[in-house]
């Protein structure tokens, strides 16, 4: 015990200690470049995982919402911008992403535990899965949608009367694109019904 | 003979008034697609709203031949409806997973044929 805390004073020791070797340039020049390549390689790795092959590396997500966003306008439409997976679920800066990614540790746990690794078990947990992420979208003003869409963008000549009207209610009413929007990429959790659209007694 | 006895069979299925027996109508399939597709927004079940109530689409074309295929048909077509507010514009063409799936575009226009006043 007596020697491991020597041990640790001697490596801090150390570590405090000014270097009588190396130049204080060289020091310098060493922590630039290694923090260069630090960074680098973090931010590489980071965004390795917003590909949308990293993604789909896992089953639950290639079988299911995958394979119904390939139906969908954001995977395939007529000018060919695609919005992947990260563009709509992970924000652009820097400290929200960061955020995010952390978060989605949680996911990590989710696929270790086997928690939607079946078609049924993924179904069964739909509601909640879209539940939360539409929550998180409201929160954020549905920051991912406003990256590429914009309530001012929209023309009056070029969109259909009646989206249009709705945009510039939902404008004026301060309502964010996913109070409306939900299951454009992927199918709604069955039972759902949008507000404003509550079935009338049958 | 082989023949004779395949016509007999056929004259007998006919005679028997045999039909391939129609899908039964999915209901939740049906709700599940018109959420999808945002059909409840502009239409009630009962309710006008931008466009016509589901039942009175069921009204109009009640015991008319062919009135699932010309419900199929204006959904998927994007031809040109009058709104409530009398102004026109084309009809949200409806998606299915997978594309253009005949079955659950039948599903859905029979639902809209089976609604019925309270």
């Amino acid at each position: 015990m007596a020697n491991l805390e020597s041990g640790k004073q001697g490596i801090w020791a150390t570590l405090r200690r000014p270097s009588v070797k190396y130049s204080m340039l060289g020091l310098l020049v060493v922590g630039f470049f290694s923090g260069i390549i630090f960074w680098g390689g973090f931010n590489t790795g980071m965004e390795a995982t917003n590909k949308m092959d990293f993604c789909i590396g896992c089953h639950e997500m290639r079988d299911n919402v995958y394979e119904e966003y390939k139906y969908t306008i954001h995977y395939s439409n007529r000018t060919g911008v695609r919005a992947v997976c990260s563009d709509c679920h992970v924000p652009k800066d820097w400290t929200h992403k960061m955020i995010r990614k952390v978060k989605a540790s949680y996911e990590v746990w989710g696929k270790l535990t086997g928690k939607i690794d079946t078609k049924e078990k993924f179904e069964a947990n739909r509601m909640a899965m879209a539940e939360r992420e539409w929550a998180r979208m409201k929160a954020t003003n549905s920051i991912e949608c406003r990256n590429c869409h914009d309530f001012d963008a929209m023309s009056p000549e070029l969109q259909k009367k009646t989206p249009y009207k709705k945009h510039m209610e939902a404008k004026a009413a301060g309502q964010t694109c996913i109070e409306c929007h939900q299951g454009i990429a992927h199918r709604l959790p069955k039972g759902f019904k949008k507000p404003g659209t509550e079935e009338e007694e049958e | 003979m082989k023949h004779l006895t395949l016509a007999a069979a056929v004259a007998a299925i006919s005679l028997t008034g045999f039909t391939a027996p129609a899908l039964a109508l999915d209901v939740e399939a049906a709700k599940g697609l018109a959420e999808q597709n945002n059909c409840m927004q502009c239409h009630g079940l009962r309710k006008d709203k931008d466009g016509p109530s589901f039942m009175k689409t069921a009204e109009k074309l009640k015991g008319k031949a062919g009135a699932v295929d010309e419900i199929v048909k204006h959904i998927t077509s994007g031809k040109k409806v009058k709104l409530a507010d009398g102004t026109e514009e084309n009809h949200k063409i409806a998606k299915t997973m997978p594309p253009n799936d005949a079955a659950q575009l039948k599903n859905l226009a029979e639902y809209v044929l089976s609604i019925q006043p309270k």
